[in-house]
């Protein structure tokens, strides 16, 4: 129920009689109506749907879903697997941002660092490590599953293709991060990597020197896969996300067997 | 002269900014959902993408403390290990480089890479979908599956079966 502002009279009257916590109490609820509307927990139809609505995090979601789309069967949750792996990904590379520094000097030392000196460093290194290898396999795991449930037909084709973005940016991602620590097992695997891109004709040895920024994997070739990995390429991917989502909210959800027609046009839910 | 029924169907609601302007005829996927298929998001949906959230981040701690991330010595230009292995998601194709490095560096990826991209326009009918292996598209299935298991055979391959000059060797030997 709304607070009117007859209400909220009452309660500014009351104030100057009442003890200090109950003035704390009113100004307690005030604060938190004023970040959550519609009460705490939502019990009935109207207060699920404005929990949904008027959150701008919950909001990503339809405030109805189809049943056949929760069940664990269908998706296997892959796609929600992917989202949370990356934001775990997010906070813990912000985090490790915190210690590492990009320079083919002392990179390696950070490592060394975070496996001795930092507070569990080890656990935050491989937390994000490991997410970052399991993010790969599920990625392509959610699009083999998308694949054999016949879920990038008309009308989803277009978050298909943005799908196989998302795969790409997140083989991308994983192989920029692969130099970062700048060990032995880093910088042969770009060394090998980047030599595979130059096979290519004509673009090939230019996409390879612009990578690089130079003939060998060295300082400056650090420095641009720092930042393609901690800025341009996580900023792409959380804009892709974002549009993927939205577009399964256009074409009405996930898809479904009882779907009909072949003139779907979509359209908001 | 014809009375026009001038009662609206929905009368304006002034709580609110918006209103309903017209009905149209057209179909899209929702139409085939009854309402009764229809659940809450609130907290059908968040339930579980919460309880998803903590197994996930419960797995990642477990191993996290379990499995150490693999560090080797410091990055050195002048010894190459033999061999120098990708991130294991490119073995299949540093397989395919070892055959012939066009090939497998620049034209099977380009290939792969276009091929995805056109499937849901080559593919278009709209027959079983939402559910998994539909008998009507045994043919995509099988073809898809295909693709994915070569993928996954020439990984293992180059993970585990090939040693030093990318010679053929035995894991377990
Ligand atoms: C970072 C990578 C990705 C993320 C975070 C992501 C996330 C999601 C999520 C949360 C869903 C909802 C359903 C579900 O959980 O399965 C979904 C659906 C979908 N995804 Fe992805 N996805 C990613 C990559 C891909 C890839 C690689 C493809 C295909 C090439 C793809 C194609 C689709 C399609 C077509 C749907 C709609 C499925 C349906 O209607 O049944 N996505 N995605």
């Amino acid at each position: 129920m709304p607070i009117t502002a007859e209400m909220r009279e009452t309660a500014r009257g009351k104030m100057h009689a009442e003890s200090f916590s109950s003035r704390f109490k009113v100004f307690w609820k005030n604060v938190y109506r004023s970040l959550f509307r519609y009460g705490r927990m939502p019990r009935d139809a109207e207060g699920q749907s404005y929990a949904v609505f008027n959150n701008l995090f919950l909001h990503i979601h339809p405030v109805k879903v189809s049943k056949h789309s929760l069940k664990f069967t269908y998706t296997l949750g892959l796609g929600v697997i992917a989202t949370i792996l990356f934001l775990i990904l997010t906070f813990t590379g912000i985090w490790l941002m915190f210690y590492y520094f990009p320079s083919a000097t002392e990179a390696y030392n950070r490592m060394l660092d975070l496996r001795s000196s930092v507070d569990f460093g080890f656990v935050l290194r491989n937390v994000h490590k490991w997410a970052a290898e399991a993010m790969v396999a599920v990625v392509i795991l959610h699009m083999a599953r998308v694949f054999f449930t016949g879920a990038y037909k008309p009308p989803r084709e277009f978050n298909w293709i943005v799908g196989v973005i998302l795969l790409l940016l997140t083989l991308m991602l994983s192989f920029t991060g692969y130099l970062l620590p700048w060990d032995q097992l880093a910088f042969w695997a770009i060394t090998v990597g980047t030599s595979i891109a130059s096979y290519a004709p004509v673009l090939g040895e230019p996409l390879r020197k612009f990578l690089l920024g130079g003939d060998t994997v060295g300082q400056e070739a650090l420095v641009r896969f720092y930042v393609l990995h901690v800025v341009i390429l996580p900023g792409l991917m959380s804009i892709f996300i974002a549009i993927h989502f939205w577009r399964i909210r256009k074409d009405s959800g996930l898809s479904h067997p009882n779907e009909n027609g072949s003139s779907a046009r979509g359209g908001a839910t | 002269m014809r009375e026009v029924n001038t009662k609206e169907v929905f009368p304006k609601n002034s709580n609110k900014t918006y209103g309903l302007m017209e009905l149209v005829k057209g179909t899209k996927p929702t139409v085939g959902l009854q309402p009764d298929d229809m659940v809450f998001t609130w907290p059908h949906l968040l339930i579980r993408e919460l309880v998803l959230f903590v197994v996930v981040a419960g797995l990642l701690l477990v191993a996290a403390f379990l499995f150490d991330a693999p560090l080797e010595e410091v990055a050195n230009p002048n010894h190459p290990p033999n061999p120098a292995k990708a991130p294991w998601y490119f073995l299949g194709l540093q397989e395919l480089v070892s055959y012939s490095a066009f090939a497998g560096g620049v034209l099977i990826p380009t290939l792969i890479v276009v091929a995805l991209i056109l499937i849901p326009f080559i593919d278009r009918k709209r027959i079983g979908v939402g559910v998994w292996f539909a008998k009507q598209r045994a043919f995509a299935n099988g073809l898809f599956f295909t693709f994915l298991l070569v993928m996954l055979v020439l990984i293992i391959i180059g993970t585990f079966f090939r040693g030093p000059n990318w010679d053929f060797v035995v894991p377990w030997e």
